[in-house]
């Protein structure tokens, strides 16, 4: 009997280590070129085109490499003002004309609802790159080219898709008796949805919030193409000019500052906020 | 309450601002980066002494052709452009620039710009662009490295042959001095710039005289493309030479580079970013042993139709004058004009003067097709330099480059 | 078949719909014309300019099908469509055969694993382009990280460049790609796998069923739909894949990376052949449409719903 119970133990002791033996080394992989590009980014400028070992600042920490991050474009602040306002924008407009097409696509009947439907999905299909000649034409026909705003529109399209999608499973997901509750307290239309159904359907607008926010922090090619105003690039357009080196050499140290300055903000909102970004997560991919 | 009063007083302040403003105009222009700080430096001149303003427009230079030719189709393109001048014909050819050949003519010194620039600044015998910068590729060597590998330090070599050696002998300095660089990753841009000198230089070229025909299988260029090759093998490169789309292109700022080609506009990089490294510059020795040179640079051009193409006149004027030269030389820029280039570079660097030098050897290619040839980082020379300097398969190289460049150039007839 | 399903009006139920069907619409209405606007617009656009010779600059000129047909004998086109299945074949496998492993070891309810999900997930809320910078500093041979780890662990000379050679490039942009992106297949795998009842698992282990063949027998039916998202997810993601080669190897050593959408962009934005790219974008979208709808079946996202 006893030796059963210590042998069963000891296997518990066994499978415990082997698993947090093996959970440590995943964290490890997965966290580790972060940690090293951090860390890396605050060595001294002359440091910068050595190899990171070992990878944290042996000389002293020195901002050497975000000094010079800065010295490209209109500097890193500016640059970094612009991608926060394209993101927040595109989150906060994704979340109110996703809630709204979500919750008329769950609730309404309507003529080729699933045709409309559909055709938002398809959206997703399309390889934005290849229509980017006629969005800029489009864009400046509307006299909103070169300008943030017109750039968040065009990110609030490409997150539509996922974004309808997500809204549409949150409110079905509600029952509906809910509903007819607070319709028979007189509650109506906008006033229902704001009140009542928003609370309930809470970590799918944060989801839609975060990938919005992420996406269109993190956008590239469509941002090239469709601002010309070095006072209004984004960050991704600052560090491809880094990237493309200067003076024929590339800064390894201003990569690794561009890098951080690039994640950490997104790593960040996603520690804060991941409880319900993996709960919308799950809960969208479920249906 | 208050804030709102606040709130109006500002936006009047600024409403006033603004229309203060409005009465000097101001252009709008881009430039490609990475071409160092003598136009920025020009502009930045330029402003402090006229009214009328520039803003320039720093678009990274990968990505600025696609850039412009975007804003131009959607009627948002910048007033003036400092154009890299080999995609000055297709511009000129697609009609998006202001023809500027009466005015040109006219400027007193007309006959004396770089022959080069305003050559690919000509289409159908109208002038759409002017040589703003003037950049020739040049020989480089670390005067430092040569001593410690028992070479003469002034000496410049004469032959591959003896570069070869050269670079052998500073590989064995130690571990971490390399005898030769250049951007082998597929660098169109750096390898017409740097390489094909080998070959003009011994009077072969990589397309016909009118550009219809690709010509890339040359004994000349089987030659260079042996130098390159046997470098490489002998371990004298750096491992990054292979994997370098262009980003490192000047390596020897590191100073463990013993060699390089080089543009003449490093040479003021060098002296004003790095005045530890000591260095010595001549022409490029092609196969044969003559000389030849890349002349580079950017064309100043007016997009069609802009209502401040007078500015832009008046700021090119500027840049032409004594001042202006001397600003933009002093930056590394080369003169762009022959009848002053002496006086400018009277007090600079006397290594300069060989990259002025290199003007009277130098050649471009004039194609339509430049950078679907040449340029692009997928285009069939960009491929050819990688796979036959690095690849095992040279005769598929050539014969891959010959048939693909041959293709581009008639698709496009 | 099932598209037309779902194209079909819905059947009727017995309340009266007039004055909802417009709220319905109005409430659709924002995203429709962003959608119209700035996709609609741009497709129809786009399908105009494939049937033209369409310079970037300049004036165009209609060539009717001719783009169309210049595919058929574009062997770079082919070879684009061949590294691009190639590439979506492997990075497919080796994500799965990552997040699979990964999902089962983060399901059970234990000490720590909430913060292991975590970690795993971290590298999927940066950038594409990002992270391909970051690996493209890691992977660099004078300046980088791999190459000291990897030859303090004596498994590469010192001064090998992963760059240079098309083999060990492909293999660093996979594990760069798998870092990315396991952890996102992983909670998709995982939200699978809770759903699936305990009793079922118990129910087998009864009628002594081993471990291995509980997953085979039980746990992989059940999780049928759940691995036809994240199999389309990842199918679809690799498809359209242009960041990483753009960034990482500029399209490899001698071209050897070019993707789809990378020759497509290469054709549009560097030949300015906007034509010729319209036309492959449409082809590219074809194939993409026939892989969506086998999605929506999969996933019935056309079902009517209450």
């Amino acid at each position: 009997m006893t030796g059963k119970t210590q042998a069963r133990a000891r296997r518990a002791l066994f499978s415990a280590s082997g698993y947090h033996g093996t959970g440590i080394l995943l964290a490890v992989f997965f966290l580790a070129p972060f940690a090293i590009t951090i860390l890396s980014s605050f060595r001294h400028g002359t440091e910068a085109r050595l190899p990171p070992v070992p990878p944290w600042p042996t000389n002293g920490v020195s901002l050497d490499a975000y000094r010079s991050l800065d010295s490209f474009g209109a500097g890193v602040w500016q640059h970094t003002l612009n991608s926060a306002a394209v993101a927040i924008g595109t989150a906060l407009l994704t979340v109110a004309v996703s809630l709204l097409a979500g919750y008329g696509f769950s609730r309404y009947r309507f003529k080729f609802k699933n045709a409309l439907f559909v055709l938002i999905i398809a959206t997703l299909m399309i390889p934005f790159q290849s229509i980017l000649t006629p969005l800029f034409i489009i864009l400046a026909k509307l006299g909103l080219n070169n300008s943030l705003i017109g750039l968040t529109l065009v990110y609030v399209t490409l997150q539509l898709p996922f974004s309808v999608f997500m809204m549409r499973n949150a409110f079905d997901a509600v029952p509906k008796e809910i509903e007819e509750a607070a319709r028979i307290d007189g509650a109506r239309d906008l006033g229902l949805l704001i009140r009542v159904l928003l609370p309930l359907v809470l970590p799918g607008i944060v989801t839609v919030a975060i990938f919005a926010f992420l996406n269109s922090w993190n956008e590239f090619l469509a941002a090239l193409v469709l601002l010309s105003d070095n006072s209004k690039f984004t960050l991704p357009i600052l560090i491809s000019a880094v990237r493309a080196g200067r003076l024929g050499a590339i800064d390894w140290g201003a990569v690794q500052a561009g890098v951080t300055v690039m994640s950490v903000p997104c790593l960040f909102v996603f520690l804060l906020l991941q409880r319900y970004y993996m709960r919308g997560l799950m809960t969208g991919a479920v249906k | 309450m208050k804030i709102s009063k606040l709130l109006a007083a500002a936006s009047l302040v600024t409403f006033c601002f603004a229309a203060g403003a409005a009465q000097a105009e101001t252009l709008q222009m881009w430039v490609r980066s990475g071409i160092g700080a003598s136009f920025t430096k020009l502009v930045e001149a330029y402003n402090g002494s006229h009214d009328d303003k520039i803003q320039m427009t720093e678009v990274p230079f990968s990505e600025l052709v696609q850039k412009y030719a975007t804003a131009i189709a959607g009627g948002q393109a910048p007033d003036a452009l400092s154009l890299d001048l080999i995609y000055n014909p297709a511009f000129a050819a697609a009609d998006q620039l202001e023809d500027l050949t009466d005015w040109a003519k006219a400027l007193p010194y007309f006959a004396s710009l770089s022959p080069s620039h305003v050559k690919l600044g000509t289409f159908e015998d109208k002038i759409y662009g002017l040589p703003l910068s003037v950049e020739t590729s040049v020989f480089a060597w670390n005067k430092d490295l040569y001593k410690k590998a028992g070479l003469d330090p002034d000496k410049a070599p004469t032959t591959w042959e003896e570069i070869s050696a050269n670079a052998a002998k500073i590989r064995a300095i130690s571990d971490d001095t390399y005898g030769f660089y250049f951007s082998g990753g597929g660098c169109g841009g750096c390898m017409i710039f740097t390489f094909t000198p080998l070959t003009w230089g011994a009077g072969a070229d990589i397309l016909s005289e009118d550009g219809k025909t690709a010509t890339i299988d040359t004994p000349q260029m089987r030659k260079a493309i042996g130098y390159y090759r046997d470098m490489v093998k002998a371990g004298v490169v750096p491992p990054g030479a292979a994997s370098d789309t262009g980003t490192n292109f000047l390596s020897i700022t590191n100073g463990k580079i013993g060699q390089q080609n080089l543009g003449a506009f490093a040479i003021g990089t060098l002296v004003t970013e790095h005045p530890d490294i000591h260095f010595g510059v001549s022409l490029i020795p092609s196969v044969d042993g003559k000389t030849s040179s890349f002349a580079g640079g950017d064309n100043f051009v007016i997009t069609k139709g802009s209502p401040r193409a007078a500015i832009a006149k008046n700021f090119l004027e500027y840049a032409y004058s004594l001042e202006g030269q001397k600003v933009m030389a002093k930056y590394g820029s080369l003169p762009t004009r022959s009848d002053i280039a002496a006086e400018v570079l009277k007090d600079l660097d006397p290594r300069m003067q060989v990259g002025v030098d290199a003007i009277a050897v130098a050649k471009t290619p004039y194609t339509l097709q430049f950078n679907d040839l040449i340029n692009s980082a997928n285009g069939p020379w960009a491929s050819f330099t990688n796979a036959a300097i690095f690849g095992d398969d040279v005769d598929g190289a050539f014969a891959t480059a010959q048939e693909e460049m041959q293709g581009i150039i008639d698709n496009a007839q | 078949m099932t598209l037309a399903d779902s194209l079909s009006p819905s059947p009727r139920r017995h309340r009266p719909k007039r004055r909802s069907q417009w709220k319905g619409v109005l409430y659709i209405a924002p995203a429709m014309a962003l959608v119209i606007v700035f996709f609609i617009l741009p497709v129809l656009f786009t399908f105009w300019m494939s049937l033209h010779k369409w310079p970037l600059i300049g004036a165009s000129s209609f060539i009717g099908l001719r783009n169309y047909v210049r595919m058929f004998s574009d062997t770079r086109f082919y070879s684009a469509l061949g590294f691009t299945a190639y590439y979506t074949v492997i990075i497919t496998i080796a994500i799965f055969a990552l997040a699979f492993p990964l999902a089962i070891f983060v399901e059970r309810q234990r000490r720590m694993v909430g913060v292991y999900r975590t970690a795993i997930f971290m590298p999927v809320v940066v950038g594409l382009a990002s992270a391909s910078l970051l690996w493209v500093w890691f992977g660099n041979v004078d300046s980088g990280f791999l190459n000291p780890l990897l030859a303090w662990l004596g498994l590469v000379d010192p001064k090998s460049n992963f760059f240079a050679s098309f083999d060990s490039a492909f293999v660093v942009i996979c594990v760069m790609v798998v870092w990315k992106v396991a952890g996102f297949t992983m909670i998709i795998l995982l939200t699978g796998l809770q759903a699936i009842p305990t009793e079922l698992g118990e129910a087998a282990r009864i009628d002594g069923a081993n471990r291995w063949k509980r997953f085979i027998y039980v746990t992989l039916p059940l999780m049928r739909k759940t691995m036809a998202l994240s199999l389309i997810l990842s199918v679809t993601g690799s498809i359209l894949a242009f960041d990483q080669f753009y960034i990482m190897t500029a399209g490899g050593p001698q071209n050897k990376m070019i993707t789809v959408v990378y020759y497509i962009f290469n054709q549009s934005f560097v030949s300015f052949n906007l034509g010729y790219g319209a036309a492959m974008s449409l082809v590219l979208l074809a194939i993409l449409v026939l892989i969506s709808i086998f999605q929506l079946w999969l996933l019935r996202v056309g079902e009517d719903r209450p």
